[in-house]
């Protein structure tokens, strides 16, 4: 019954940003409770669906659009779970959000297009064909666009928004580009599509995936990971994920945890048949993936800025979920669990770490950590609820993180025993990392001395209420859900008409001897009965003898735990008070070369902004000017004058005097008399 | 009976002067003379043919026709009354206000 009314999930917040739109300068706080009250509606309404459908049923709605096309609602086990995180999420970031904002005299419209943004995420969660997908990914840009630069009159906050708008619609082209191209090729395969059946819907794709050359799979992939590269801030389009902290507060968590980066991991995730079809699909997304996670966490060690922080962080943690999906090779449909299931954990803690930095924003009034120091003592909810999102974050045991971060690098090595280790590598380095520069962050800005004049108080009830709800989920989540969790998402493609063993073949996934004896120790330990058959496309003869290798040594299992605390422990080293052994500026001086390129990004800045965008974008650009100003606008300008100065000669003709006139009709008719006598005596008339 | 062909050339005589005084003469008085001797020539016609081939619709065309040009040389007369008013001459060659 509750999903007859699947599509209020997202027609509620539509109507919120239309009534904040037009009528929120009358309502108290710009109308942010109604944006509010759509997403907590939305809530439940997934709530009530997850009660109808669970564990194992699925909602279809659909109805033709024009052409081989449909809109439809499509809400399965990885819909229904990113469902229910987004409007949770997003509910708390709203409430937390008329608090944040309120005062500001652009409130009503930061509240429509907010309730705009959590209306396109959530329609393309349950969006049931690619090109729907593909429209709300497009209206998830616009409004990124439209929040980040929320406050215009900065240029600075301007340019953040431009520079996420076209650092996105890179990938998005990238995207349209897979979708034609799976369009084409379904198309070319004359499908006999039942009633009700559309092409680019996914149950359509996933029943015909097999039928498409391998060669055009890959493309098709590498398209689609192109367009999660760009929502996701992936390796090398995530330039504009640190730079949208332009916009408030309140925007970064939405963008960070719920509504916009981790819609590039769901299209990964929604399309993994495709991927594991595609030859090297998945290893490009564990290449990018894991990568990324490295590579954005040693920046986040030398942020200053908090919330910059937080932003390298989230670009690692998007880069851990896509290694996730990645080492799907080695796992198959288990990754999925894996990877969504840190993803929706992630959400938790990254918006209980975004909120809580903006109730010391809020409180101290910048963002600079040098600025900060000693926090904890007039924040005492803010800190504690961060330092549980801290620790979820580090992926200290028990908490949220722990198990889902940590079981990604537990596949990671199953994907390393099969094919290739550096993935695992890189992500132990990034957890190491990660520990290190979240309790850099913490450490600095709640404990020691206060370095600067700050404001001295706690923030309102309306954002520390979020922050403990928050705080309760990035502590228990993990722990509670794990399990279920894993085995609900495993069960996701089993809906569909997949055949997971073809598509192995198809890409390449036939692993001899290897495959079965980690699926069956898996199964072991997660209690996912799934994954040896889904996962590895070899014949189950295999299965049978794979019992004497074990999945992963103890040290395999424990090395998570000991990263996380060691890394606490150093951070501690550095920058706690009282276990204080060293001074960070002493270890690497400001000449040390190291810290400088870490310092600087990489020189990513340099080298995108000021090499790559002003010489070579501006240089092309400057030559596209002169092309057209000199060759389109100078041939259409030749043309014009051309004309004119025919008309000017033309013209004469018109001399006003009567008699000339009647003399040229005069003349008019003994031609026309002549020509048709002469035609006639020829015979043509 | 005087020949039908003497009718024709009569016609075809004051249509050609007409035709001419229409091109060459630049007094709107004049013109208007021309003209009319151009309809007058197609009513010879008109009521010629009629009278040879005994049919009276040539003699009921020429009398519209001699109404038509009546109103004609009135609404042309006020014209070039008007004109003239206006720039003091009826010498169409320096009424070319209508001109590129």
């Amino acid at each position: 019954m509750y999903a007859d009314y699947a599509y209020l999930i997202v027609a509620l917040p539509v109507l919120a940003f239309l009534l904040c739109l037009f009528v929120g300068w009358h309502l108290p706080r710009g109308g942010g409770f109604l944006t509010v009250l759509a997403t907590f509606a939305g809530l439940v309404l997934s709530l009530g669906i997850f009660s109808e459908i669970y564990p194992s049923g699925i909602v279809h709605q659909s109805m033709p659009w024009f052409a081989n096309f449909n809109v439809g609602i499509l809400i399965d086990p990885l819909a229904l779970v990113m469902l229910l995180m987004v409007t949770f999420v997003v509910t708390l970031i709203h409430t937390y959000a008329n608090g944040y904002m309120n005062g500001d005299p652009g409130a009503a419209r930061y509240f429509a297009e907010a309730a705009l943004f959590t209306a396109s995420m959530l329609g393309l969660i349950y969006a049931d064909n690619l090109l729907q997908l593909f429209i709300f990914w497009e209206l998830v840009g616009l409004c990124s666009y439209l929040l980040i630069g929320f406050w215009y009159r900065k240029p600075s906050a301007a340019a953040a928004a431009k520079k996420a708008f076209l650092t996105t619609r890179v990938g998005d082209v990238l995207f349209l580009a897979g979708i034609i191209l799976l369009y084409n090729n379904l198309a070319a395969l004359n499908l006999d599509l039942k009633a009700g059946e559309y092409l680019l819907q996914f149950p359509v794709i996933y029943a015909h995936v097999a039928q498409i050359p391998a060669d055009q799979l890959t493309l098709i992939a590498l398209g689609l990971l192109g367009g999660a590269v760009g929502k996701s801030g992936q390796f090398p389009l995530h330039v504009w994920l640190p730079d949208a902290m332009e916009g408030p507060t309140t925007v970064s968590a939405m963008i960070h945890a719920a509504t916009m980066v981790t819609a590039g991991v769901y299209l990964v995730a929604r399309m993994f048949p495709l991927f594991y079809a595609a030859p090297y699909g998945l290893t490009a997304v564990a290449a990018v993936g894991a990568f990324t996670a490295l590579f954005a966490a040693t920046m986040g060690l030398t942020a200053f800025d908090i919330k910059r922080v937080l932003a390298f962080s989230t670009v690692s943690q998007l880069g851990f979920m896509m290694a996730g999906l990645g080492v799907g090779a080695a796992v198959g449909t288990f990754a999925v669990g894996v990877s969504i299931f840190h993803l929706i954990g992630h959400s938790f803690f990254k918006a209980l770490l975004f909120l809580g930095a903006g109730s010391v924003i809020h409180a101290v009034n910048t963002n600079d950590m040098r600025e900060m120091g000693g926090v904890g003592k007039y924040m005492k909810w803010t800190m504690y609820t961060m330092l549980i999102g801290s620790l979820s974050l580090a992926g200290f045991p028990l908490f949220t993180g722990f198990f889902s971060k940590d079981e990604i690098i537990v596949i990671a090595y199953e994907y390393g025993v099969l094919i290739n280790f550096l993935p695992y590598i890189m992500l132990v380095l990034a957890a190491i990392l990660t520990a290190i520069y979240t309790f850099r962050m913490w450490f600095s800005v709640f404990t020691g001395k206060e370095r600067s004049d700050y404001g001295k108080h706690e923030s309102p009830m309306v954002m520390v209420g979020p922050l403990v709800i928050l705080a309760v989920f990035a502590f228990g989540f993990g722990f509670a859900a794990q399990e279920d969790f894993y085995s609900y998402l495993d069960s996701n493609f089993e809906h569909y008409d997949v055949d997971f063993a073809q598509l192995g073949m198809i890409g390449g996934h036939v692993l001899e001897g290897h495959g079965a004896p980690e699926g069956a120790a898996l199964e072991e330990e997660q209690g996912a009965p799934e994954i040896a058959e889904s996962g590895h496309g070899e014949a189950g003869d295999a299965e049978e003898g794979g019992e004497g290798e074990a999945g992963e040594p103890w040290y395999i299992q424990i090395l998570p735990i000991i990263v996380a605390i060691g890394g606490i422990l150093t951070a501690g080293l550095f920058y706690f008070d009282k276990i204080k052994k060293f001074d960070p500026s002493q270890v690497t001086g400001d000449t040390d070369p190291i810290r400088k390129l870490l310092l600087k990004g990489y020189y990513q800045h340099e080298i995108l902004t000021g090499w790559f965008a002003e010489t070579v974008v501006y240089g092309t650009a400057l030559i596209c000017n002169m092309i057209d100003i000199k060759l389109v606008d100078g041939w259409l300008n030749w043309l014009s004058a051309w004309v004119m100065g025919f008309a000017q000669n033309i013209r004469k003709v018109q001399t006003g005097v009567v008699q000339n006139y009647v003399t040229a009709l005069v003349l008019g008719v003994v031609v026309l008399v002549v020509v048709i006598t002469l035609a006639m005596e020829v015979g043509l008339a | 009976m005087i020949p039908l062909e003497l009718y024709i050339l009569l016609a075809s005589t004051m249509f050609t002067i007409g035709l001419y005084g229409l091109v060459t003469q630049k007094n709107g008085v004049k013109l208007m003379m021309c003209i009319e001797l151009l309809l007058n020539s197609a009513n010879i016609n008109l009521v010629a043919f009629s009278a040879y081939q005994p049919n009276v619709n040539g003699q009921v065309f020429a009398l519209f026709s001699i109404a038509l040009a009546a109103a004609e040389a009135g609404v042309g007369f006020a014209i070039l009354i008007a004109l003239y008013r206006l720039y003091g001459t009826i010498d169409l060659n320096d009424i070319n206000a209508m001109r590129w």
